[in-house]
This record gives C-alpha cells, structure tokens and sequence, in this order.
C-alpha cells in the first residue's frame, strides 16, 4: 500500500457529536498513553482520607483504575481514590505523558457509577430535589420577574420584553 | 455603545441572591449589558455523571440558548460565575457541541477592567480580611485576581497568605467529610493567625457551607462580591447567612417570612430547606 495515496484520501474523523462519543475518544487516547507510572496519584492531596488506600502502590491504584473507564470492574482502592476526588487538579501537572488526569478520574467516577456501561461499584449522591430546592430558594432570592426573564424565557422572548 | 455579555450564573449560587445582584451590577459599572441567565433551565449538566444521557440532552440544549441568544442579543461572549459550570463547558461540553461565543470567568473580566471599577468604590470599608482560597480552578487564577479586587476597596486591609485548601470549591469537599471539617477548622485558625475581622470566600459554596460560622466564631464570613458591593454603596443582604445563623426553626421561619413560606409551601420548607439550614459547620 502507499502511505501517500492513503493519507491524501483519508477523510478527517467527524467531531463527536454526543458526550459518549466525546469521552469514548478521551478514554481511548488516555489509555494509549498511560503508563502506569502513578504519578498523578502521587501528587493527590487527597489519598490520606481513603482508608482503602493505606499504603497502596501507586502504580498498583492506576493500574486498577483504567478498566473503570472501560465499564469493567476497577480494584477496590481505585474506586477508593475515585471516591476522594475532589478535582483538585494537581495530578494534572504531574502527568509525564500530558494527560488530563483530573479528567481521567471524574471518568473513571462515571465508569464506578455504572455510566460507562458495567456494573455499578459506587452509589450516586444526587438528590432527587437538587432542581426543586433550586427553584426555592431561586424564589425566595429573586423576583418572579427576574426568574421569568433570567431561568425561562428564550431569546426572542426576552428581546421582546 | 457597550458590550453585550450574557451573564451564566449556574444554579446553586440562587441561595445568594446578593452575589447574583451584585455581580450583575459590577458588570453594569465596568461598562457592560448584561442578560443573566441560570437556574435548572440553563444547567450544564455536571451533576449527572450517573446519568449521562441526561447530561448530554442538559449541554446541548443550554450551549443551544447560549447560541440563541448570542445571536439576538448580538452578545459574544458567556460570563461564568460557577467553577463548576465554567470546567464543565470547558471539558466537556466544548468537546462535543459548537458553542458560538467565547466563556470568560466573571474574575477574569472584571479585573481586566478593574480601573473602571476602581472608580464605583467610594466607600471605604474599614475591615481587615483574609481570603479563603482553593487550589483546584487551574483553568482560572481567581485567588490573586480576587485579592487585586480586594485591595482596590479603600480602609480594606488584604492579609496576604499561601494557605489554600483542595477542590475547585469546598463543595466539592461534602462527599469527604473529613476533609471538609478539615478545612472548616483550618478556616477558624487561618482567620484567628491572621487576625481578621472577616474570611472572604471565592465561590458562593464556599459562603454557602462556611458562613455559620458565623454562629459561634468572631469572625464574619463574606463573599468578595458583597465586598465590593459595599464600597460601592450596595445594598446586599446575604439572607441565606442569616437563615443559617438564626437560632431555631421558628426563627428562620420568620426570617423568611409568611409570604415566602406560602409560595414554597410550609411543609416543603420545613421538610427539605430546613435540614439544611439547621446544619451547623463541623470543625
């Protein structure tokens, strides 16, 4: 095959056009480029709060983790680490390979919720009345006239008023 | 004629509607028309990460209004306030959607004309006061800008530390609660080492889980927005302070008043904003 003749037919990929597709090219990339090397865990302030994670090799908890992002059962102390996360950011910076590794822990998070497809290894903490409490206290804070114009009305509407 | 924006406040700041009005009006006095929007209705969808078909339909169809109304309003630009709203555009909903204006966080606009808000701040607010920051916006360096904002209100005296806590916000804590009481004490030492008369918090979670401090230490918790408000000559009530710091049920229920509790309803108020407001800082 010439590689010239194929590269001037190749037609550049379609952006994604969902959120799954857009994480399926994030979890693709991140696991082509991981090495396992745990530095992003090691740069966490975090770990010390996870009772799990007493010890734990860095390198072990990456390692346990990337199947998260596949759907696929992570290790115990990767769902630990998961769980702990508060976007702190610091693991971005330690990443060697430039991976957004803040990233690749809130899809791993996804991935323990069961978004990704598996089963199911930590509960989700919504609150079924987040937007009903929303809409209270947006009530009591703002005039219905703002809650009309500012949460409800369109474009067109608001031009209009 | 001045530059349009559209105002994004996000949801959960709606429990201070005295960061929602007075940023609005700081945006006013650096020379800029302002749609605000926010609410349920304009959620980006960050909350649903179990859920992720929900937050697909939520992205789309909040960047859809963006783009709606920056093509009526002819406004070019987004203004975040939520860092939570503002990652999330910026990690995820960029990624797979065509958002048609820029997103600046409120901290970066406001500061980059900040001599324009130099001028608004004619009242001098005699306090001296530290910041609570975290380390976790990297996409915005809103401690330093918030501190040169701070030190532009005249009589305001800014304590200068390194002391900054995990997360982007200290919501971001509540699902480690170790880690948050760890924070709330460390808050109590961070304004007794300083001596300050009040903590000025960033983002409004901060001010929504620190400000019942307010019950038991000398110190008053304020967010940077109010602040500036007050040099300015705002009238802003953080009512949401005053809920969390009143000393029963009955008094919050008459805090927020008959008129109010009728519109929520007396149970749903009692049922699902009580627990919350009864709920002191643990430290």
């Amino acid at each position: 095959m010439n590689p010239e003749v194929t590269d001037r037919n190749a037609v550049a990929p379609e952006p994604p056009r969902t959120l799954r597709g857009y994480l399926d090219g994030f979890i693709a990339d991140t696991l082509d480029r991981c090495t396992r090397c745990g530095q992003c865990y090691v740069a966490c302030p975090m770990v010390g709060y996870a009772p799990e994670l007493a010890g734990a090799d860095p390198a072990a908890v990456v390692s346990g983790l990337l199947p998260l992002l596949q759907g696929a059962p992570g290790s115990r102390e990767a769902v630990g680490w998961v769980k702990v996360c508060t976007q702190s950011a610091t693991c971005i910076d330690a990443c060697p390979e430039g991976i957004n590794a803040m990233l690749m822990l809130r899809v791993a998070r996804m991935g323990a919720l069961g978004s990704l497809g598996g089963e199911a290894q930590m509960k989700a903490t919504d609150d079924p009345l987040f937007f009903r409490k929303i809409e209270a206290f947006a009530a009591t804070q703002l005039a219905p006239e703002e809650i009309e114009a500012w949460h409800r009305a369109s474009a067109q509407e608001r031009t209009a008023s | 004629m001045s530059e349009k924006v559209v105002f994004w406040y996000g949801c959960n700041v709606v429990r201070h509607g005295d960061i929602i009005h007075g940023s609005i009006e700081i945006l006013r006095a650096i020379g800029l028309e302002v749609a605000p929007v926010g609410g349920p209705g304009y959620c980006c969808g960050t909350t649903k990460d179990a859920n992720l078909r929900a937050a697909d339909g939520m992205a789309k169809r909040t960047v859809e209004k963006f783009n709606d109304l920056g093509a009526t309003l002819h406004a070019d630009k987004v203004v975040t306030w939520c860092p939570s709203c503002h990652r999330h555009m910026g990690q995820f909903m960029s990624g797979y959607t065509e958002p048609q204006q820029s997103m600046s966080h409120f901290t970066q606009i406001v500061h980059a004309q900040r001599e324009r808000l130099r001028e608004c701040l004619v009242r001098r607010v005699e306090r001296r006061v530290v910041l609570h920051k975290h380390f976790g916006f990297r996409e915005v360096a809103v401690n330093p800008l918030v501190e040169d904002l701070l030190r532009m209100i005249p009589g305001l005296e800014v304590v200068s530390t390194d002391s900054a806590v995990p997360g982007h916000m200290c919501s971001a804590l509540v699902s480690v609660p170790q880690a948050l009481k760890d924070v709330t004490r460390g808050v109590c030492e961070l304004a007794r080492s300083s001596t300050a008369d009040d903590v000025v918090t960033v983002f409004h979670s901060c001010q929504r889980l620190l400000c019942g401090l307010e019950s038991s230490e000398s110190f008053r918790v304020i967010n940077y927005v109010s602040l500036l408000g007050e040099s300015m000559g705002l009238d802003l009530v953080d009512e949401y302070k005053q809920w969390k710091t009143a000393g029963s049920e009955d008094e919050v229920m008459d805090l927020v008043g008959p008129e109010r509790v009728a519109k929520l309803g007396e149970n749903f108020v009692r049922e699902q904003l009580m627990p919350e407001l009864r709920r002191a800082p643990v430290k």
